[in-house]
């Protein structure tokens, strides 16, 4: 267990979940499409996390203070998001301790959702979802689910860390991750993703709500998609958009 | 066997104190510039998500610009190299419509304003909108060619 970030429990937390994790990233698609699920799955607050690492802030909801960074869910599914740009150093223990706590808690497997930046997002009218795996027997799930493969690329952030510390501990581990705009919040793409996931899961929401508040969620995540850009820049983000070399 | 600590490099140090440096000059920048909100109740105005693009013919600005009235967007270039977007809102928005209740005021429009550091041709510039993201591409002013000899 990382001693700088800590995950407190309020519920009862399932076993043999599956485990979403859409923190803030390019286009805030994780986030937007984590939050439509705890949302329209009606889904409970069952911990938060707690760290030194993040600034000194609570959200208000309803006149109550919450953690930045909560972990909701029922008896199938745990959603963990973040309200709060996620600072680039804490990135590292805050994954490692979301994994460690996922592997605890006996999770089926964690799921990242995020996205892909493409420069001509504009042009694209119906953004294209690719996923990655942290296994051949889960890459061949996604592939006869009828997802595109990101067989080459760099992964940078939380779903690359999620990736890297879920094959150290052998947790099994999905990327989901569709074109989006790099820096402009992009509820389509998040809802693309998330028709993507109930493809490869039994997690199935109707998202024409997401379609339908697509430009209230723009207006209102323009700070934290200016803040998330921020901790991307220092997390070399843009590494994304580079080609591997693998001879 | 205990494995044996690795020598640190210069370039190690040199890493460090570059690291160091640019935390320095991000502090020293937000004490310089303290961030406003991202919404001004005196003009009414929400401030746009923006992003410039600079390549070697031309500078493109993108803005997202949800909720307007398409035909209202204004592109003004305030000198040569200070762009400034507005767009009048469908709706006005107020603070309680973003669920925020300890402030008051509503809004109109979306603005912004981004300096694109070379010279453009404003005159000249192309206007696109697609999925409520405008695109607007100046030619640069001032290209020179040098003769490889």
């Amino acid at each position: 267990m990382s001693e700088s970030v800590k995950i407190v429990e309020k519920k009862h937390v399932p076993s043999e979940a599956t485990m979403i994790v859409g923190l803030p990233d390019v286009g805030l698609v994780g986030l937007i499409a984590t939050s439509y699920l705890i949302s329209e799955l009606n889904l409970e607050e069952i911990a938060y996390l707690d760290s030194d690492l993040l600034p000194p802030v609570v959200v208000l909801h309803k006149g109550l203070p919450h953690a930045p960074l909560r972990i909701y869910g029922n008896q199938n599914l745990i959603a963990v998001i973040s309200e709060l740009a996620v600072p680039a150093p804490a990135i590292y223990p805050i994954m490692r301790e979301i994994v460690e706590w996922g592997q605890a808690k006996k999770v089926k497997r964690i799921v990242s959702m995020g996205g892909i930046p493409v420069e001509s997002r504009q042009a694209i009218k119906e953004p294209q979802v690719f996923g990655a795996a942290s296994n051949q027997e889960l890459l061949d799930m996604l592939s006869k689910s009828g997802l595109n493969i990101m067989n080459e690329g760099y992964m940078v952030g939380p779903q690359a860390l999620s990736m890297r510390y879920s094959i150290n501990k052998n947790v099994p581990a999905i990327a989901i991750l569709a074109q989006s705009f790099y820096n402009y919040p992009d509820p389509q793409a998040a809802a693309i993703a998330l028709k993507e996931l109930s493809k490869i899961s039994d997690v199935k929401v109707d998202v024409s709500k997401l379609l339908e508040k697509g430009e209230e969620i723009r207006l209102k995540a323009r700070d934290i998609m200016k803040r998330t850009q921020e901790e991307m820049t220092r997390m070399k983000k843009s590494q994304e958009y580079d080609l591997p070399l693998y001879v | 066997m205990s494995e044996k600590p690795r020598k640190r490099s210069t370039f190690d140090t040199m890493n460090e104190h570059l690291e160091e440096f640019d935390e320095l000059a991000d502090e020293l920048m937000e004490s310089a510039f303290p961030e406003g909100p991202s919404w001004n109740t005196e003009t009414c105005c929400l401030q746009a998500l923006s992003n410039v693009f600079i390549t070697s013919r031309e500078v493109i600005v993108t803005a997202d610009l949800p909720n307007i009235e398409p035909e209202t967007v204004k592109v003004e270039a305030v000198d040569e190299t200070l762009i400034e977007i507005t767009a009048k809102m469908k709706k006005k928005v107020r603070f309680a419509d973003l669920g925020i209740c300890h402030r008051q005021g509503e809004f109109s429009s979306l603005r912004c304003q981004d300096r694109v550091h070379v010279a453009v041709d404003a005159e000249k510039m192309k206007i696109s909108f697609k999925g409520g993201v405008l695109e607007v591409r100046f030619p640069r002013k001032k290209r020179y060619e040098i003769e490889v000899e």
